[in-house]
């Protein structure tokens, strides 16, 4: 990664150009599951959604196989699509905003109690 | 059986290390075996979770192969780490399913 791409996040840009030429690839119903893949997977984001790459890359990956398997999208992802992205970003303990906001919070609040004397 | 779900979410994992010690094999025809197996449940989705937290772990060895239509494949074969999982994986299910079966047994 260069400098101009950590600025610009230039190279995300295109990335997300390859992959979603891949979808574009898709059965229909494997585009819809996609576009659910990709709206799960965003929660579980750094701030540049850079770590979520070899995510996406992972998931269309399997979603090609799948189809050229001339599998269901059903019998790929079942009813679970939300549970399919958690396990995928790393089981349960796969972190989301949410929980660095929470603990930054923590920290901040620990760090002002102390100041108090609390 | 229906809802074997929760109970078998333990165990999958060790399943699929059995069937990768087999031989080399790709996601779909794990599920196929599981689902040949008797457990209709198990989807895709699910095996192909379970194979990146392997490989994340380090347990297998992935290959990328050219496949007559569609995109190349993965096959998942176990490294030493994996065939060490597994043997710990058995061990873990003798112990539990003879003290099930004692349970069971003792209840009569």
């Amino acid at each position: 990664m260069s400098f101009w791409e950590t600025i610009t996040g230039s190279d995300l840009t295109r990335e997300s150009k390859v992959l979603e030429a891949r979808a574009q690839a898709l059965p229909a119903d494997y585009q819809a599951a996609w576009e659910q893949i990709k709206n799960n997977l965003y929660t579980y984001g750094d701030f540049s959604g850079r770590n979520l790459m070899p995510i996406f890359d992972n998931a269309l990956g399997l979603l090609e196989e799948a189809s050229a398997d001339g599998l269901s999208i059903h019998e790929v992802l079942g009813d679970d699509i939300p549970g399919f992205c958690q396990a995928l970003a790393g089981g349960k303990e796969a972190r989301t905003y949410r929980d660095r906001w929470r603990e930054q919070l923590n920290r901040n609040v620990a760090r002002k109690l102390k100041r108090l004397g609390g | 059986m229906d809802d074997l779900t929760e109970m078998l979410k333990g165990t999958l994992e060790g399943c699929v290390l059995e069937i990768i010690d087999g031989e080399e094999t790709y996601g779909y025809a794990i599920t196929r075996r599981l689902n040949e197996l008797g457990f209709a449940d198990v989807i895709e989705g699910t095996v192909y979770t379970i194979l990146l937290r392997l490989e994340r772990n380090g347990l297998v060895q992935v290959t990328k192969r050219p496949s007559e239509m569609g995109p190349p494949r993965k096959f998942y074969a176990l490294n030493d780490a994996g065939r060490e999982e597994l043997a710990t994986f058995w061990a873990k299910w003798q112990y539990v399913s003879v003290r099930i079966n004692k349970l069971r047994e003792g209840g009569r």
